[in-house]
């Protein structure tokens, strides 16, 4: 990872393993189970935004579905409103009658209420993540395993391919990417009038070369095991051996792996956003969200750009945390650079 | 020397890689050349007046013709004028780099300060209570993004405690106090997952130097605490952390796009990405050309220094 996706944080490359486990967990289980707690709150939000009683959202109001998540408390007057529980927090006016203060996050300039939006913007951002590392491991173990084990040819061309990546700024490469399928007549780069295709591509595309890497030194290790030679002396064809002998042996480094990138791939989403290279206008996702609410700051309004930064780190963090206890686990820390 | 060579090969080839499919990527943007005339001419060009102006521009040769000419021009030193402002690139470039150069090296400088004197304590005293609050404040700060720590440093202290002007007015060093306010925020905001990721590093090379044997020696003949720490067990830990120092310089400089967009500081990655979507295409090239002869340098530079931390790889290359 030469260049790193530059917004992420940078990228760790643990490379000395500790020679003695470590006298105590550093994290108990009580810590994993917060952490899977949330993501299965996260994710059920997700999920269900549509339909779950508590997520407040009035598609009757819309013709296009895809506003759907834009639920307005009381009538649109009443902008701005903190959460509930701001005391100290008052709206930059208060017009019309109704409540100072309403909703878990409040509500923002199009008295759109923040909460509801955090978790349609959940499911935004958890599928644009989920399917880049989904294709990120498909492409990359394929890539990986054939040049790891075919050697050769393939494997040159493949080593070419990633250092080339690699070397390209990440960040420029998404911005090449996204844009590439925007409307040919309009004049700026930064319309959001995208679908989600182009950020998963290019959020995939830049998960492949790393992985690619990891899987090729992991499957050049196996290939040389016992139990690889053995099962070729025996008459295993190739792809038993790949698939029957090599891939199991490295799924729990990728899944370890997985988690880590799919932390990094969320990151990446709100770099784009914050661009303004985000989804079509009226869909959220977290980062595009973070960066709408950023105008308001200036004036003391918070909670709209602060609200869904802390779902999103909390996200963030507790994926790192399941990556990090996982990797712990299987011990595996590979340094991919 | 052969080593040095085949690196300096390997290096000009992928600059050479990375600008030309830059080029390439640039030309196959939707619209096209059309996209620089509009923004250049607005709207109601006729098609003549169009060919003129991408004729005057050299954007109607080939797409091979366009690079090999802008290698010239960039060997040669004349970088011409950006399209649609008229403003030399050089100069460009020149008044972008600063600001991203004090970036980076302000918060390399500050995030160092901070992780190796933790990194050493948590280490020595591992699993301890401080070690415990460092670990965990790291992997804290590793999760934040800086489109979300830099709104909470603006908004407390730009807005809450207007201590800092919003947006950042650059200054030069010759105005400290002015120089400060302009960077601090920026400075703090990159720093952060620098420090966390330095911290993690130096902790983890630095827990397993403690447990090799020459420690145990040089404690059991008496060698105080402090010497062993600094004097005995740093240099060998310090490997990865340098790497990732070094990586790290070059990521910097045109990497922080999002904190200098945030707190509209016109530095390089931010004049990279606003080419980018004003469809300047050589001014991009020759950022993307800047940053990576700055990584190139580095590289080199830093394959120095590895001999100068661990004199085990001088011994091996010289080997090899």
């Amino acid at each position: 990872m030469t260049v790193a996706l530059t917004e992420m944080p940078v990228p760790v490359q643990v490379s000395a393993m500790m020679a003695t486990p470590p006298k105590h967990r550093r994290r108990g289980r009580f810590t994993m189970w917060i952490a899977i707690a949330w993501l299965a709150f996260i994710t059920i939000s997700a999920i269900g935004a549509n339909w779950l009683p508590y997520i407040k959202h009035s598609c009757s109001q819309y013709p296009n579905p895809k506003q759907c998540s834009t639920h307005v408390i009381g009538d649109l007057r009443k902008i701005e409103k903190p959460p509930a529980w701001a005391w100290f927090a008052h709206p930059e006016k208060n017009i019309g009658n109704g409540p100072e203060r309403t909703g878990i996050f409040g509500t923002d300039r199009n008295g759109y209420d923040l909460f509801s939006r955090a978790m349609f913007g959940a499911r935004n951002s958890l599928l644009i993540g989920f399917l880049s590392i989904t294709f990120g491991l498909l492409f990359g173990t394929f890539f990986g395993m054939v040049s790891g084990y075919y050697r050769g040819w393939a494997d040159r061309v493949i080593e070419v391919m990633t250092n080339i990546l690699l070397a390209f700024p990440a960040l420029l490469l998404a911005i090449f990417i996204v844009t590439f399928s925007d409307n040919p007549n309009s004049t700026s780069s930064a319309n959001d009038t995208r679908s989600i295709g182009p950020i998963i591509l290019a959020l995939s595309i830049l998960a492949i070369p790393p992985l690619t890497r990891l899987v090729r030194a992991n499957t050049i290790m196996y290939s040389q095991r016992e139990f690889v030679i053995a099962a070729r002396s025996i008459g295993a064809p190739n792809k038993r051996i790949l698939f029957r002998e090599i891939l199991p042996n490295i799924v729990p480094t990728l899944l370890s792996f997985a988690l880590t990138g799919l932390a990094l791939l969320l990151v990446a989403e709100g770099a784009l956003a914050a661009l303004g290279l985000s989804v079509e206008a009226p869909l959220p996702t977290w980062g595009r969200m973070i960066s709408s609410g950023q105008e308001r700051l200036r004036q003391g309004i918070w909670w709209p750009a602060l609200m869904p930064a802390i779902v999103m780190f909390l996200t963030i963090l507790c994926i790192n945390l399941l990556g990090d206890i996982l990797a712990e686990r299987f011990n595996t820390r590979e340094a991919i650079a | 020397m052969r080593y040095f060579v085949n690196r300096l090969i390997q290096l000009l080839i992928v600059i050479f890689a990375v600008t030309f499919l830059t080029s390439i990527a640039l030309r196959f943007l939707p619209g096209g050349s059309d996209v620089v005339v509009a923004l250049k001419t607005g709207p109601g060009t006729t098609p003549e007046q169009a060919k003129a102006v991408k004729h005057e521009l050299g954007l109607d040769r080939s797409l091979i013709g366009q690079y090999i000419q802008w290698m010239k021009d960039f060997l040669t030193g004349n970088w011409g004028y950006t399209f649609q402002t008229n403003q030399s690139i050089k100069s460009a470039i020149a008044a972008a780099l600063p600001i991203s150069i004090y970036i980076m090296i302000y918060a390399q400088i500050l995030s160092l300060l901070f992780a190796v004197p933790v990194a050493i304590w948590s280490a020595y005293r591992q699993g301890g209570k401080f070690d415990r609050i460092g670990t965990t404040t790291a992997f804290g700060l590793l999760s934040a993004p800086n489109y979300i720590v830099a709104p909470v440093l603006m908004a407390a202290f730009c807005v809450q405690r207007k201590w800092i002007p919003y947006p950042s007015v650059y200054a030069g060093i010759d105005d400290p106090v002015a120089h400060f306010k302009a960077f601090v925020l920026p400075v703090v905001t990159v720093a952060i997952p620098l420090y966390a990721g330095y911290m993690r590093l130096l902790r983890a090379d630095m827990i397993a130097t403690l447990q090799s044997d020459f420690i145990t020696t040089a404690r059991a003949s008496g060698v105080g605490t402090r010497s062993i720490l600094f004097k005995h067990a740093l240099r060998p830990s310090l490997f990865s952390i340098v790497t990732s120092a070094a990586v790290n310089i070059g990521a910097l400089v045109g990497g922080v796009v999002i904190v200098e967009q945030f707190f509209l500081l016109n530095g390089m990655g931010r004049l990279t990405v606003e080419s980018i979507f004003r469809r300047e295409y050589p001014t991009v090239q020759y950022c993307v050309v800047v940053l990576a002869l700055i990584y190139v340098v580095v590289n080199f530079v830093i394959d120095i220094a590895y001999a100068w931390i661990d004199p085990r790889v001088r011994a091996g290359r010289a080997l090899g």
